[in-house]
């Protein structure tokens, strides 16, 4: 600015236009192409969420503690048990989580104690109806039904 | 047969129609070349999804400003906020009447050619100011009240900048301008000793002020003042305003590729060794080059129909190619292949300086207009006219 | 050209004819006033008489919520409050609470929390540069801000799993553990934002348009700042060097070397170098604080269910807009009596009508995007 050569010939002007121009090689293209491109999502992302069975078994690992449910800050998760009259242990009977509700803060999966209940990577979590929005044991523990994202 | 076809009107007549149906087509695809290379500046792709690397986007936009319902405002002037944009519209278009688009493809060549842009695109602001006046709207008002004074104030040195042109070809008919181009063998941005360049940079940053393009798009600031005189239009109504505004764009470019870029001639138009390398060899090599790419680009699409889209883009471009090199076609294309080919390149400034530069203030916009460009584009005209006379005396 | 030409015009005392004045809304539903705030400003021609702020569309009673849940779960919403900058609100909460419960935090938490907060910083600011380049008219910046701080959020994915609002840190300390490329990921991001800035100031610093725009604009001196309670860069540009990080230093601040970057006029454009010069400050203390993460737990003393004594706490930390205060009050249960929040946008956005008076509408957006208001964290 100072100097009137300069402020005559435009040198800001073009130094600026020197920049956007610089930044036109094909390969600066920082775009996504969602659907066909999928996004790197990291390990520890909190998505949606899943109710771990044991890998051998397939029994579930969830002990019905409702330790989950009580450190939901919306107090989305329900967990309903009956005791079992044989061992005297609670047993789960179903586990719903209001994924329309959560904010996904990861209190409930730093509460369990046996690891049961997790936040996944999938972030993938529209559906059509606002029911669907609310996820039994089932899909809890075999996840949401695949879904094709098109265009 | 043979006495229609030497009816004085004939050629009129097919240019005026061929320009009235395809502009809308060149304006929607101007959009299309806006918003990729604006994705290019930024780091984006621009559009994608419709039709391969989005060639169909114009198309899809189109229609759907067609199917939007048109709203117009409670309150507002129902017979004024109807013709605003048509009459934006048609004195855009009309200024198409006299550039030469070719020596060949033309409407008209008038001996005032220029005046006659210049007057229509002064009516031109008229549609704006109409627009946001009738729209009974604060925001639209504010912004029609921008337009009036900018159109005012950069219309000064746009003129004096086209008149140091018109003086320095002698002639007020725009193909005379090209041809006295010819005669002197030299564009007129580079005539007087190179002193021509300034009017030439005045009339580049007058022109961007007058077609309200970035960085001086006050009267459509949508960071302040939301969209400024279009803010209540909608649908078809709000398409008008665009093709004005696209074809506004055009007209400039024309105006400033004739005045000071030669208009159809090709580069060193009197160096006749680069006849065959600039008439035949660049353009076959150009289009040569597209279909190449349309084809390295079919391979990347994913989808099956993309990928028999950009064969066919590829097979049109070999197709114009081709074109180029018959002997007797190629002097009847290469003029306007020259002239668009120049077109573009200004375009593509109007386009990088709005991915570049922020937006004036009001009041700077008038502080640069009357204290700077004014000052110097008189001074322009001064400097040139000494200059002429010492050359050509 | 000239400087004169820069100053704006005086404040008309009165017009000529009262019905010269010309009333609009501005917002809520306006490209660039950040959101949903609506300035109901006065006009004469395009000179401001008067601007007045309406807020509250973004109202979510945010300090009511705390009141019905425990400690540890109120931590979630601090974050949505400023939203660019959660690791700073969950920092300040966390804090807050950590001086009623008086436990000690560990080296190694303490320092992983200074680097986050300052990663945070940097984002919060790109993306006000970004916006603010944006209102200004230079449609640019906003892709190439927006491409830096997607670094800045893979890390914190990489380290919480989120990367808008975080919840990164825990009362008492950190949940997580850092992983395995942390350190390096920091650097690289450090240098990567040393490499982009020059791109940033090619762009815009003395780009004449820009130096026109920002110049002279929205000034607002050391004492009305003080008389407003503004604080943060706002008050930094106006040659106050004021910075909770040097004058209270928590999470040991005290440890690294850092300038506290200030200017002279307190307009826009000192506002705007201040905020970059930030950038290139918080660079120098995430590298010194990488160069030596201690190691040893990442959590205090702090049981499973957390219930402080009786009593009231007042922590301010320096989030990138300003001071950031949080004030709980307990009354010995599992849920805090009273949450009060001090937000620095809300505080800096008071100061909009004295920054306005006398500017054009085109100021109006600018000064809105110098003061760097979320609307999250005015309306709560």
């Amino acid at each position: 600015m100072a100097n009137p050569v300069n402020t005559f010939l435009l040198t800001d002007l073009l130094k600026g236009l020197w920049t956007t121009f610089k930044n036109q090689r094909p390969s600066l293209v920082v775009t996504e192409q969602y659907p066909q491109e999928r996004p790197q999502v990291m390990e520890r992302y909190r998505g949606a969420p899943r109710l771990n069975t044991h890998p051998e078994t397939a029994e579930t690992l969830c002990i019905a503690c409702n330790l989950c449910a009580l450190a939901c800050p919306e107090q989305l998760i329900v967990v309903t048990s009956e005791r079992n009259p044989e061992t005297r242990r609670k047993e789960l009977t179903n586990f719903i989580y209001d994924t329309s509700r959560c904010m996904f803060c990861g209190l409930c999966e730093d509460a369990c104690p046996v690891d049961a209940l997790e936040l996944t990577q999938d972030f993938e979590l529209a559906t059509f109806t606002r029911e669907g929005q609310i996820w039994d044991r089932q899909m809890l523990e075999e996840g949401p039904l695949p879904t094709e994202y098109r265009h | 047969m043979e006495e229609f076809l030497s009816n004085p009107y004939l050629q009129s007549i097919v240019a005026t129609l061929l320009i009235i149906a395809l502009f809308p087509l060149i304006a929607g695809y101007m959009v299309l070349a806006e918003r990729k290379i604006l994705a290019d500046l930024q780091v984006r792709l621009g559009p994608m999804r419709v039709g391969p690397y989005g060639a169909l986007q114009p198309l899809a936009d189109a229609l759907k400003l067609m199917l939007k319902e048109d709203i117009i405002p409670s309150g507002a002037d129902k017979w004024v906020f109807w013709m605003a944009p048509v009459l934006s519209t048609f004195t855009a278009l009309s200024a198409f009447a006299v550039l030469p688009l070719s020596d060949k493809f033309y409407v008209a060549d008038v001996n005032i050619g220029i005046l006659f842009i210049l007057a229509m695109s002064s009516i031109g602001a008229l549609g704006l100011i109409l627009g946001g006046w009738s729209s009974n709207s604060k925001y639209s008002l504010m912004g029609s009240l921008r337009a009036a004074a900018q159109m005012v104030s950069y219309e000064v040195p746009l003129s004096f900048a086209a008149v140091t042109g018109i003086m320095c070809a002698g002639t007020l008919s725009m193909q005379g301008i090209v041809q006295a181009q010819y005669e002197r063998g030299v564009w007129g941005a580079f005539d007087n000793y190179l002193l021509m360049l300034i009017p030439t940079v005045l009339f580049i940053i007058a022109g961007t002020a007058e077609t309200n393009r970035a960085p001086f798009d006050l009267p459509e600031a949508e960071s302040e003042i939301v969209a400024g005189f279009h803010t209540e239009y909608s649908g078809f109504r709000f398409a008008l305003y665009f093709l004005a505004e696209y074809a506004a764009i055009f007209v400039i470019s024309g105006i400033c590729v004739t005045l000071f870029f030669g208009g159809w001639l090709r580069p060193f138009p009197n160096v006749g060794f680069l006849e065959t390398p600039l008439s035949v060899g660049l353009p076959v090599v150009l289009f040569g080059v597209i279909a190449l790419a349309c084809l390295r680009g079919a391979t990347r699409q994913i989808v099956a129909g993309f990928k028999l889209g950009m064969f066919g883009l590829a097979v049109v471009a070999l197709l114009l190619a081709a074109l180029f090199y018959i002997p007797t076609v190629n002097p009847l294309i290469i003029g306007l292949f020259w002239f668009l080919a120049k077109v573009a390149v200004l375009v593509y400034m109007f386009i990088w300086y709005r991915g570049t530069f922020p937006r004036f203030r009001y009041d700077q916009l008038m502080d640069v207009g009357w204290k700077w460009l004014i000052p110097v584009s008189l001074a322009g005209l001064i400097i040139n006219s000494v200059a002429q006379m010492l050359a050509r005396s | 050209m000239s400087d004169t030409m820069l100053a704006p015009p005086p404040a008309p005392e009165a017009t000529l004819l009262d019905s010269n004045e010309l009333v609009i809304n501005m917002g809520p539903q306006h490209p660039s006033t950040h959101g949903v705030l609506r300035v109901i400003l006065k006009l004469d021609g395009e000179t401001v008489l008067g601007a007045e702020c309406v807020i509250g569309y973004l109202h979510r009673g945010v300090e009511k919520i705390a009141e019905n849940r425990t400690y540890q779960q109120f931590a979630p919403y601090v974050d949505r409050m400023d939203y660019v900058a959660a690791v700073s609100n969950g920092l300040g909460y966390c804090m807050a609470v950590e001086k009623l419960l008086d436990v000690e935090i560990p080296d190694r938490a303490r320092a992983v929390r200074v680097i986050l907060a300052e990663i945070n910083r940097i984002s919060s600011h790109l993306l006000w540069l970004g916006t603010h380049a944006l209102d200004i008219g230079a449609i640019t910046p906003v892709f190439l801000c927006f491409r830096e701080r997607e670094e800045a959020l893979k890390i914190f994915e990489k380290y919480c799993g989120a990367r808008l609002t975080t919840h990164a840190f825990r009362i008492g300390g950190l949940q997580y553990e850092t992983y395995d490329t942390f350190e390096k990921d920091c650097l690289t991001f450090c240098g990567l934002m040393g490499e982009k800035l020059k791109e940033y100031h090619d762009l815009l610093t003395g780009n004449r348009i820009w130096v026109n725009r920002t110049k002279g604009i929205g000034i607002l001196n050391a004492a009305d700042c003080k008389d407003y309670g503004v604080t943060g860069p706002v008050l930094r540009a106006s040659g106050e060097e004021w910075d909770i990080r040097r004058a209270q230093p928590y999470c040991g601040y005290e440890k690294y070397d850092f300038d506290i970057p200030t200017a002279k006029n307190g307009d826009t454009f000192d506002r705007y170098m201040v905020r970059m010069e930030e950038i290139v400050q918080s660079c120098r203390i995430i590298r010194q604080a990488v160069e030596d993460i201690p190691a040893g737990p990442i959590k205090g003393k702090v049981g499973k269910v957390i219930k402080p004594p009786p009593g009231e706490a007042y922590v301010s930390v320096e989030a990138p807009k300003g001071e950031l205060g949080y004030y709980v009050v307990s009354d010995g249960s599992l849920n805090p009596y009273r949450v009060r929040v001090r937000p620095p946008s809300f505080v800096n956005l008071g100061a909009l009508d004295k920054m306005c008076r006398g500017s054009l509408v085109a100021d109006v957006v600018a000064i809105i995007g110098t003061i760097d208001i979320v609307l999250g964290e005015v309306d709560r």
